[in-house]
């Protein structure tokens, strides 16, 4: 459990991060989202102790970070930026940090091989790929079999097998009943992933939510209907007892309804015997719904946008 | 795959305690390349210095009054450079590769670690330069008998001064070491040590003030000098007097980084 109370960080009188607050449960993946330069990574360190923030504060378990005695049982990170010496080898990074807490070397051995490692254990971490820096890293954030994952950007740079085997993962380390906190920029990559969304922009709190109201809230789900009756269909459908029901014409013979599922729509047409040449459900695009909410917050924005 | 194979030791035993910092930096010295690099090179710089002094010197070469410890041993001046890169390198050295990210996530209270790395270079530099110096006295030595700079290990100051010598360029690479955690910076805390430790004494030395030149005995260089000498030096702290200032300088550079650790983001 990872709790934040209006954290806020300053650097020099820029304000990268300002007043946030949520709280990340054991049990589900919980996405922290946001555009670059949102002020992810600054969050994620400042949970960690790395960076000092200006106000506020963040517990792991009930304590700051700092303050628990195992600090890797409790907190397993994976950081944005490389956190390894490059001439050391993939064993003996871990080792070096396994000594500290008195962590043998058969639990060593064995994220190594949770991580598929084994093989490269004794190379020098130099002459590793990005995906293998990466599974190193996830590696060393699991050593201490913590309650707690907190990964920034565990994909990037990972192949379709090296996402699907961290989203595997996460999911795993979920259900175990752990703490599991991925930041991304990605929309399309956390809602494949998380349960839960912390959406940041700006430094600022936008949305502390769950993927599907998420969704809901962008505009929700609607159905495309076709019909060459469609002035008749329209005044059939049902729209009093759902008086959030809307229906627009998106054509003359084209009809998007919201407020109302494809199979009442249906019901309605095949009682009344009007032709439906499609009928199909949308939902808002994720990637949409993340954009909307996250347009007034864009640090750096595209001249085209 | 899953997470939750048998762990082969219950959570509950692991926890930071301080010898377990010590053993990790133990560890992280031992499984890097530049350690072994710069350590063989300072001990090669000795003994070759030395062997070098031995085979060229005459009683009448114009060195008869120079202290057969620091003739011997005159090696350690471009072995200690090397000692304190290596210094530069434990601490500095994290900060450019992000290791130290990971090294300060594990042990979140900071000092330990600073605490750890002083104490494994200043042990593992003290025991490689004083054997190495007494390899390189003794071999010396061999071209030195029959000369004027003829002497035993059982002469007065001679065990002393070669202790001494070690002590000195250790010292030297704790106040390195301290100059790396401080600055952050290999060739920043490389320009600090080459130009505050070992250049400007030389310059305020030049200086033609009484009170600056005694000063200047007790800056690093020169107090570690006057440790490494068996007959006492005119014009040079005594050896009680050197210790006790470079140990201050070292204990100096170490608490400014300290503090700093405290407050500084990683
Ligand atoms: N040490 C620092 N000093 C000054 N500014 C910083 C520092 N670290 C981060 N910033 C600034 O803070 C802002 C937030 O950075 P951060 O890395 O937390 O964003 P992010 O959400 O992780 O972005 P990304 O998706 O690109 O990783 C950026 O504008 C960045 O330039
Ligand atoms: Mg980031």
């Amino acid at each position: 459990m990872i709790r934040a109370e209006e954290l806020t960080k300053r650097y020099g009188d820029r304000t990268v991060v300002q007043d946030l607050s949520f709280t990340v449960r054991p049990g589900t993946v919980t996405g922290f989202l946001g555009p670059n330069g949102a002020g992810k990574s600054t969050t994620l360190r400042m949970l960690l102790g790395l960076d000092a923030p200006t106000r506020g504060h963040s517990t792991v378990a009930g304590r700051a970070y700092a303050t628990h005695p195992a600090p890797l049982t409790q907190v397993g990170a994976l950081l944005e930026a490389r956190s390894l010496h490059p001439g050391r080898s993939a064993f003996h990074h871990l080792m070096a940090l396994a000594h500290t807490h008195g962590i043998p070397r058969a639990r060593v051995e064995h994220v190594l091989g949770l991580t598929g490692l084994t093989d490269v254990a004794g190379r020098r971490v130099k002459g590793f790929s990005l995906g293998m820096g990466q599974r190193l890293g996830i590696a060393a954030a699991l050593l201490g079999d913590p309650a707690t994952v907190v990964l920034d950007e565990p994909v990037n740079g990972l192949d379709p097998d090296g996402v699907l085997w961290i989203r595997t993962l996460l999911k795993s380390l979920a259900a175990e009943g752990r703490t599991v906190l991925v930041s991304s920029h990605l929309m399309s990559e956390m809602a494949l992933t998380a349960d839960h969304l912390i959406v940041i922009g700006k430094g600022r709190l936008l949305a502390d939510t769950t993927v599907s109201a998420l969704v809901r809230e962008a505009g929700g789900a609607s159905v495309r209907v076709v019909t060459p009756e469609a002035d008749r269909l329209r005044a059939l459908l049902p729209t009093s007892p759902h008086p959030d029901a809307q229906i627009t014409a998106e054509g003359p013979d084209t009809l998007r309804v919201t407020g109302l599922d494809a199979a009442a729509i249906g019901h309605t047409a095949a009682a009344h015997g009007v032709p439906l040449h499609e009928l199909t459900p949308q939902t808002a695009s994720l990637e949409q719904a993340f954009m909307d909410l996250t347009h007034d917050s864009l640090e750096y924005q595209g001249a085209a946008a | 795959m899953s997470a939750t194979t048998p762990v082969p030791a219950p959570t509950a035993a692991y926890r930071i305690t301080p010898a377990r910092v010590l053993r990790s930096e133990w560890h992280k010295l031992w499984t890097v390349r530049s350690t072994w690099i710069t350590l063989v090179t300072s001990a090669a710089f000795l003994l070759g210095v030395g062997i070098l002094m031995g085979a060229t010197y005459t009683s009448d070469g114009g060195d008869s009054d120079v202290d057969t410890v620091v003739l011997s041993l005159y090696g350690s001046q471009l072995g200690g450079v090397c000692l304190a890169v290596l210094g530069i390198l434990v601490t500095a050295g994290e900060y450019a590769t992000g290791m130290i990210r990971a090294s300060m996530t594990a042990v979140p209270r900071r000092l330990p670690v600073l605490g750890a790395k002083a104490a494994v270079f200043t042990a593992v530099v003290f025991a490689v330069s004083f054997v190495t110096a007494l390899i390189t006295f003794l071999t010396a030595q061999i071209f030195f008998s029959g000369t004027d700079q003829a002497a035993s290990l059982t002469d007065d100051g001679v065990l002393a001064a070669i202790a001494g010598n070690a002590t000195g360029v250790t010292l030297l690479g704790v106040i390195a070491l301290g100059l790396g955690a401080a600055l952050r910076s290999v060739p920043g805390a490389v320009g600090a040590f080459i130009g505050g430790v070992m250049v400007l004494p030389e310059i305020l030395g030049m200086l033609p003030y009484e009170a600056v030149e005694t000063a200047v005995r007790y800056f690093p260089t020169q107090a570690a000098g006057a440790l490494g000498s068996a007959d006492p030096m005119p014009g040079a702290a005594t050896p009680g007097a050197a210790l006790f200032a470079l140990f201050l300088w070292a204990a100096a550079t170490l608490a400014v980084p300290a503090l700093l650790l405290k407050r500084r983001d990683v």
